[in-house]
């Protein structure tokens, strides 16, 4: 079997063509760790959990960006298979890819809970209530892994490397459709301009290639709803239901106190 | 033209490998610049009403008397508005609306995303049906201008 890969050196690209006879049920991940180990130890890309969860190996496969871990080679139905870095992001080496831009933008859309009151977070007066049928506006989208293979198949970001991207307007409406979060508002400026929610223009091939079944386009239209809604139906402060704080039934004597929350860990120091 | 817009325009064109509703997008992009210079060009056209009514006859006259290739650029330009008016329609209903996109809910192997599902697909495939019903209509009513077909 060949194995025709796009290497890339940082300044010039060029294919490569290696001889593999994988095992039955390899993946294409088996099939470069073992070019790695026995062919050429200069080959780079990036893998860790080998299980489709961490989502590092993401790659084109014959065409189709995809995790190399969960891609079997007798699936490919193909004697030569053809693996390149994924499309839209700037390459390190071979087939890995630069990251920076794709977090930025997860960052930009305020990817947690905002409360009116922050404080809230810290020591919440009340319980939180969301019932299991509010849990499931948005529980399907809890499951990005962040791989990035919804980046590399949208034909939009392809075009317009300022587009949000289907992972992080996807993340956006997890948020915004979650009762307990109020930030709407704030996130509304990064959302609601021509290089975000709107450039979408629906190919859903982030859908087609997300290997966790997250659908982010039906949460981008889903949140193209929303907006118009909150801007012309409901009004921009239509948040969340007063029903999300409740009083527990019984109450909590002495409840534990959450461990204060460092907001700098994790965050760019140059930003 | 730039290196990284000339792979991104390759990228963004090429529905191969994907779902058909990425068949559906570049087909809508497609048909979206051809009514675009078709409107440049129809510009220029109405344009001649300025050159007074002897300037504007003649115009007329010419566009009546148009050879096969212009009436297959005609034709091209038929389908490019009746598939580009009806695929908006259908994003139209899934973007304002959230219609045709199936409730949010908990994925189960194998993933199959619902707004990539059944409900879509017979969508695109009753818009592409009437699309083509009114193209061949339209064929039809242009061969007709040249005496080909009896209307």
């Amino acid at each position: 079997m060949k194995i025709r890969i796009l290497r890339n050196d940082g300044s010039k690209q060029w294919w490569q063509e290696y001889s593999e006879e994988p095992h039955k049920g390899a993946t294409v991940l088996d099939v470069l760790l073992n070019i790695r180990e026995t062919q050429d130890h200069t080959l780079a890309f990036r893998h860790s959990c080998q299980m489709g969860s961490c989502g590092s190996c993401g790659m084109v496969i014959n065409g189709k960006p995809s995790l190399a871990c969960q891609t079997r080679i007798t699936e490919l139905k193909s004697e030569t298979i053809r693996i390149e870095p994924l499309y839209s992001y700037p390459v390190i080496k071979d087939l890995v890819v630069d990251l920076n831009d794709f977090v930025n933008k997860h960052r930009s859309v305020k990817p947690y809970i905002i409360r009116k009151n922050p404080q809230e977070l810290e020591e919440a007066p009340m319980e939180f209530r969301v019932t299991s049928r509010e849990n499931m506006n948005f529980i399907q989208y809890d499951y990005c892994i962040m791989c990035g293979l919804c980046v590399a198949a949208c034909p939009t970001v392809a075009l317009d490397p300022q587009f949000t991207g289907p992972q992080a307007l996807a993340q956006a409406y997890r948020y915004i459709a979650d009762p307990r979060d109020e930030g709407f508002q704030e996130r509304q400026p990064e959302l609601d301009t021509s290089h975000g929610v709107w450039r979408c223009h629906f190919a859903g091939s982030c859908s087609f290639v997300c290997p966790k079944g997250v659908d982010p386009a039906k949460a981008i239209q889903l949140l193209k709803r929303e907006i118009l809604k909150r801007k012309f139906v409901r009004g921009p402060r239509a948040g969340a239901p007063a029903s999300v704080l409740v009083q527990p039934e019984k109450p909590i004597s002495n409840p534990p106190k959450a461990p204060p929350l460092d907001f700098k860990m994790g965050v760019n120091q140059n930003e | 033209m730039n290196k990284r817009f000339k792979s991104g325009l390759l990228t963004s064109l090429n529905p191969t490998r994907y779902n058909l509703e990425r068949w559906s997008y570049t087909l809508h992009r497609i048909t979206g610049v051809i009514l675009a210079l078709f409107l440049i060009a129809h510009i220029f056209e109405i344009y001649h009403v300025t050159l007074g009514i002897a300037g504007w006859d003649q115009t007329m006259a010419e566009l009546s008397n148009l050879g096969v290739i212009e009436l297959i650029g005609m034709w091209i330009i038929a389908g490019s508005a009746l598939y580009h008016g009806a695929n908006g329609l259908r994003l139209i209903l899934n973007e304002v609306f959230g219609l045709l996109l199936g409730k949010p809910r908990l994925p189960e192997y194998p993933y199959s995303p619902l707004s990539l599902g059944r409900n879509q697909k017979i969508a695109i495939y009753v818009i592409t049906l009437i699309v083509v019903a009114l193209w061949i209509w339209a064929g039809l009513y242009l061969l007709a201008g040249l005496g080909i077909v009896r209307w």
